[in-house]
């Protein structure tokens, strides 16, 4: 794993503009940095991300079917009572999953290490499945990289399959989108779900989380009325859950992307429950609920929130003292901790690997740089090579 | 374990990826009527001139005559504008651009390459839209179908194409909204914690 300067390609910004790339630049700061990449040979990819990324997601999976069946456990992780039903009766049918990015902390050698699941959530995506893949293309096309370099990233291709599979499942030849309002990152996000849901062959439709409605009949409507059958939604089950629409998920019979089952999998709580079913896993970090942190025998710990994005209120804490601290507006439902790993360092930059999964396959990584150790939402965006 | 597998998406059809001109007019076109995705494909054609399809459908030479009208109509309405000769020449090519003068001022405009048509025979009418093309080197839509809104139709060497029709069945709609706005509070009331959040986006 090396980090490797590069020239940037001379007409990228007028690139971006024409696909579509609106927020490769984010308050004044760059967020898509093209002037390095990150090279991986082929077995630190296959053998060191790729197999335990699949391998965790089946023990994620052995966790949720733990936790769909324990009352003290989905309290533990914070589900409010009124979703028990549904999120076990979600998991009991089998609804499809579309995506998920496991973080990890990973120095090129030895192994990987997990730091958190976004299962929910995750962005990133449009830079990973196709911004870093052009970017592949053209650099090798200018000769600045070599003919034969390659790079993890099937993840457009896996999309468009996954997409039309679920589609098939729902027998639906339709889906709407959703975001926030106001945010070019989310928006951006959920267009290339919508450009992979075309290529699947699929209409598509786009609200705004904010402007769904909630019809006579009981069912969730867009802005002409429409009713929403099936529904990606680029906004966090444990929101929806406690917003005064919450209590209408059930009647309004949506098909959920992602399903409500992944409550279970984009929550903090995740951590430790997975030490304790696996416990020495090598690709897991010690971790612990909050009332057995006795058992910790770590000196330095993280405390992170059950629900967080972005690094938002993460405390680095050593012998009982809070050695760096990230602000942020969540910790009210409680934390977690998890035993502190460095992220490994090139030059001043801390470096975080995502790496993604479509449904229960392995489908390519992002890099994103920080200057600080915890990586927060203005963290830099980098391409990788396999050679 | 070592694979020979390629491990990234073999191939992107990047023209449907791209969603814009790479200079920014200053307005756009509304998405015509086969511009969206998928549903029902129809046959459609592309005429250079009123002669061009004159001489395909001969029984149809009024029609070709009013569909060209019509097309170019459309076309000064919702064509690609640009502020300078330079811009609009940079995506269409040298001497591909006129100056159009309206009250609020001057702006520059790629000429209209052709006109698409389908239905021509149709009793319902048929639909017309212009067609705009590149010679520019810098651009991506170089030899390309375009439409006003920077749409791809593909090689501008093939003139027949099978174009989708937004599916004019109605969907299923509901009776009656009764009340929005019952998600999307959690982010209201995060966001307006402190300033450090630099973006509103709850992805993670």
């Amino acid at each position: 794993m090396l980090r490797v300067a590069i020239p940037e390609r001379a007409n990228w910004k007028r690139k971006a503009e024409e696909f579509g790339f609106k927020f490769h630049t984010m308050h004044g700061e760059a967020y898509w940095d093209e002037s390095a990449y990150y090279q991986f040979s082929l077995e630190q990819i296959e053998k060191d991300l790729e197999a335990p990324t699949e391998d965790i997601h089946q023990m994620c999976l052995a966790v949720v079917d733990k936790v769909v069946n324990s009352e003290k456990l989905l309290e533990k992780f914070q589900i409010p009572k009124h979703f028990w039903q549904q999120i076990s009766d979600s998991w009991k049918n089998q609804d499809p999953s579309l995506y998920s990015r496991l973080d990890f902390a990973y120095h090129g050698k030895g192994p990987a290490k997990l730091y958190e699941n976004n299962a929910d959530t995750p962005t990133s995506l449009y830079e990973s499945g196709f911004w870093q893949w052009l970017w592949l293309e053209e650099q090798v096309n200018a000769g600045k990289i070599a003919k034969q370099a390659d790079q993890f990233n099937s993840l457009q291709e896996k999309l468009v399959h996954r997409l039309a599979v679920i589609a098939k499942h729902y027998d639906i030849k339709q889906m709407h989108f959703a975001c926030c309002q106001d945010t070019d990152e989310d928006r951006g996000t959920v267009q290339y779900l919508q450009d992979c849901a075309k290529e699947a062959g699929l209409d598509n439709d786009f609200v705004f989380i904010e402007d769904i409605g909630l019809a006579e009949c009981g069912s969730f409507s867009d802005l002409q009325d429409n009713k929403i059958q099936t529904l990606f939604k680029l906004y966090p089950w444990e929101f929806m859950q406690r917003e005064e629409f919450g209590q209408s998920i059930k009647s309004a019979q949506v098909n959920w992307l992602e399903p409500i089952w992944k409550s279970i999998l984009s929550n903090k709580a995740l951590m430790p429950m997975l030490w304790k079913l696996f416990p020495n896993h090598p690709n897991l970090l010690p971790a612990y609920f909050e009332d057995e942190l006795a058992k910790a025998t770590e000196t330095k710990l993280v405390k992170k929130p059950i629900f967080s994005r972005e690094g938002a209120n993460i405390s680095v804490i050593e012998n009982g003292k809070t050695v760096l601290h990230a602000d942020g507006p969540y910790g009210e439902e409680g934390f977690i901790y998890q035993a502190y790993y460095p992220l490994p360092q090139f030059g001043n930059n801390h470096t975080l690997i995502g790496s993604w999964l479509v449904n229960d396959q392995a489908a390519g990584i992002s890099l994103r740089e920080d200057s600080s150790p915890i990586t927060q939402d203005m963290s830099r965006y980098l391409p990788h090579i396999i050679l | 374990m070592q694979s020979n597998k390629i491990k990234r998406s073999k191939s992107i059809n990047l023209s449907s990826m791209r969603k814009s001109f790479s200079v920014k007019p200053l307005a756009l076109g509304v998405a015509a009527i086969f511009l969206s995705a998928c549903g029902d494909k129809q046959e459609a054609e592309v005429f250079t001139s009123v002669n061009d399809c004159t001489d395909a459908n001969p029984e149809f030479a009024e029609k070709c005559k009013t569909a060209y009208e019509d097309a170019v109509r459309e076309a000064e309405r919702t064509g690609p504008k640009y502020d300078s000769q330079r811009d609009c020449e940079s995506e269409f090519g040298n001497n591909q651009c006129r100056v159009v003068q309206r009250e609020s001022g001057s702006f520059f405009m790629p000429f209209m390459a052709g006109y698409m048509l389908s239905n021509l025979m149709s009793p319902r009418g048929y639909y017309s839209q212009p067609m705009f093309t590149s010679y520019s080197r810098n651009s991506s839509y170089r030899n390309r179908w375009i439409g006003a809104d920077g749409y791809d139709f593909g090689d501008n060497r093939r003139r027949t194409m099978k174009v989708s029709e937004k599916s004019l069945k109605p969907k299923p709609t509901v009776t009656k909204t009764m009340s929005r706005g019952g998600f999307g509070s959690s982010v209201r009331a995060k966001s307006s914690w402190g300033n450090s959040s630099k973006k509103g986006g709850w992805g993670g």
